[in-house]
């Protein structure tokens, strides 16, 4: 359970990204958090694992204050929230193996992580986290030569290696085309499901949000403008968090229909 | 076609910019003619063209085309040398710059005052470095540990050190950092940072640069043993005092083709590389 109580969060150059937010979220509950850039959403979101720091209120994770915590139990509690980026931040020279087994390195001692000694476990994890996302036929392959949807698979495998018990995902799709992004909010929602992460993501585009969230959360101006279950949404909802009318920009397009299918062909 | 016709007009350029650019280029063509004037000046031209210069090129140019072989052992051999000294310096040089690329990349060194002060430090001792020609840092070395292959080898890695540490400073200021926190966000440490986020971005452009600069070494050893440091440049300087041209033209092809194979093969491992 994440659990904000009154956080503000003003950066050194004076922008109030959050101001007074309160907000809980339950275990497994799948959030998807909208409003135009600078809204605050991505500062939300990485306040949980202290990408960013609050400088007031509490933050509980898990009922522990995490604005308390130190380096050590910072990286503690790292290793339970996988992060999800829009660029997929892998190391491109790497290999796919390497960088899905890099979820691990919260877990794992220094010395046996540089000599790449890792237990039969964590590389077994590892690899059925790939096969999680359908991509471990590319294990061996270099992540710059593979295509940015599947990059971005790597990366949603890297933090399953995690054993997260949350997820948080800052654009993940904003640089991805519509089948593409359809398929990888299918992998984020079928995590969600199976596993009872709870996962938490940022969009813009309203018409995914209404398609794969539980509850959406609108934000403008670092305020909580909108928060409610997905079914209570509808395109003036969003006109109200955005202040102004919807545009094709703010829809992505594509169907989910056709892309389950080319996704799992077995299913 | 009339450009005016497609294109919108140019805008108009304000007088001060204008009179800048013309300003400069008097500026720079003045100080040309004058040096000119100056240097000309100086030139004895009645001793240029004079029968003592013609009989000069005439005594030595036919000779540099007529290499003599018989010095070919003596040739490689210091050749060899000279490759020893440039690879051994090079080496030292590839090995002290880690450490001071690292200290002098803005985005290793954080936001801390202290951080600050050893970046500015150490910038500002690998531009003192860089001042230094080759040729000048031999003759220190020379004259404090004798003259001897080792202080061209010193000479060469401390030139070295220099650049490449400047180079491996701006490479990893150009990594992608988004992977440093992509990797904090689950939760590893900084030595584990370093060896998953840092180090793949950075290995192959350390050693394209390191081979890079043996190149450079493998041409600035050549010249070192004029002043004593070991390698080729010792019998350049004796052949030369001797008259013996035929030695000296042997010793520059001998260095020409050295110099050019190591040129082709650093391209062609630099190209695998990045």
């Amino acid at each position: 359970m994440i659990e904000y109580n009154d956080v503000s969060l003003v950066y050194p150059n004076g922008t109030k990204a959050l101001q007074n937010i309160n907000l809980t979220i339950n275990q497994g509950e799948f959030v998807v958090i909208v409003g135009l850039s600078g809204a605050g959403k991505s500062t939300l979101i990485r306040s949980i694992n202290r990408l960013v720091t609050p400088t007031a209120g509490q933050l509980l994770v898990d009922n522990q204050d995490i604005l308390k915590l130190n380096t050590k139990q910072l990286r503690q509690l790292r290793t339970k929230v996988g992060m999800i980026f829009q660029h997929h931040n892998l190391v491109k020279r790497s290999t796919v193996i390497k960088n899905v087994i890099a979820g691990r390195l919260g877990y794992t001692n220094t010395l046996k992580s540089i000599l790449n000694l890792y237990s039969k476990q964590d590389l077994q994890l590892a690899y059925d986290s790939l096969k999680r996302v359908n991509i471990e036929e590319k294990v061996y392959t270099r992540s710059d030569q593979l295509s940015g949807g599947q990059q971005q698979r790597v990366s949603i495998a890297r933090v399953l290696t995690q054993q997260p018990n949350i997820i948080l995902a800052d654009e993940p799709v904003a640089s991805l085309d519509p089948p593409t992004s359809h398929q990888v909010m299918t992998y984020l929602k079928r995590v969600n499901r199976e596993d009872n992460i709870t996962t938490i993501v940022n969009l813009h585009f309203i018409d995914m949000a209404m398609e794969y969230a539980d509850r959406i959360i609108g934000m403008r101006d670092g305020k909580i403008v909108f928060d409610g279950p997905a079914s209570m949404v509808n395109e003036s909802t969003f006109e109200q968090i955005y202040g102004r009318k919807i545009r094709d920009d703010d829809i992505r397009g594509g169907t989910t229909e056709h892309e389950q299918t080319s996704v799992n062909p077995s299913n | 076609m009339n450009r005016q016709a497609v294109l919108p007009p140019r805008p108009k350029r304000s007088l001060k910019s204008m009179s800048k650019t013309y300003g400069l280029s008097l500026l720079f063509l003045f100080i040309f003619i004058w040096s000119a004037l100056g240097t000309i000046d100086k030139v004895n031209w009645s001793r240029v063209f004079s029968m003592h210069t013609i009989a000069n090129i005439d005594r030595v140019i036919p000779k540099l085309f007529q290499p003599n072989f018989d010095k070919l052992d003596r040739v490689l051999e210091l050749m060899f040398e000279t490759l020893f000294i440039a690879f051994t310096g090079s080496l030292m040089a590839a090995i002290l710059a880690i450490p001071l690329g690292f200290l002098t990349a803005k985005n290793m060194m954080g936001t801390s005052p202290i951080g600050k002060v050893v970046n500015a430090i150490c910038k500002l001792l690998l531009n003192a470095i860089r001042t230094f020609p080759e040729i000048l840092l031999a003759l220190i070395f020379v004259a404090s540990i004798g003259p001897s292959p080792f202080a061209g080898v010193l000479a060469i890695a401390i030139g070295s050190t220099g650049m490449l540490g400047k180079l491996y400073g701006e490479v990893i200021e150009t990594i992608d950092m988004q992977v440093v926190e992509a990797l904090e966000a689950n939760g590893a440490n900084k030595i584990q940072i370093l060896f998953y986020g840092i180090i793949p971005q950075i290995v192959p452009e350390f050693l394209s640069y390191a081979i890079y600069r043996f190149e450079i070494d493998v041409r600035a050893s050549t010249i070192l043993g004029i002043i004593g440091a070991g390698g080729i440049g010792t019998m350049i300087v004796i052949s030369q005092q001797n008259r013996n041209w035929d030695e000296v033209s042997l010793i520059l092809i001998v260095i020409i083709v050295t110099v050019t194979i190591i040129d082709n093969i650093s391209a062609f491992i630099r190209k695998r590389l990045v």
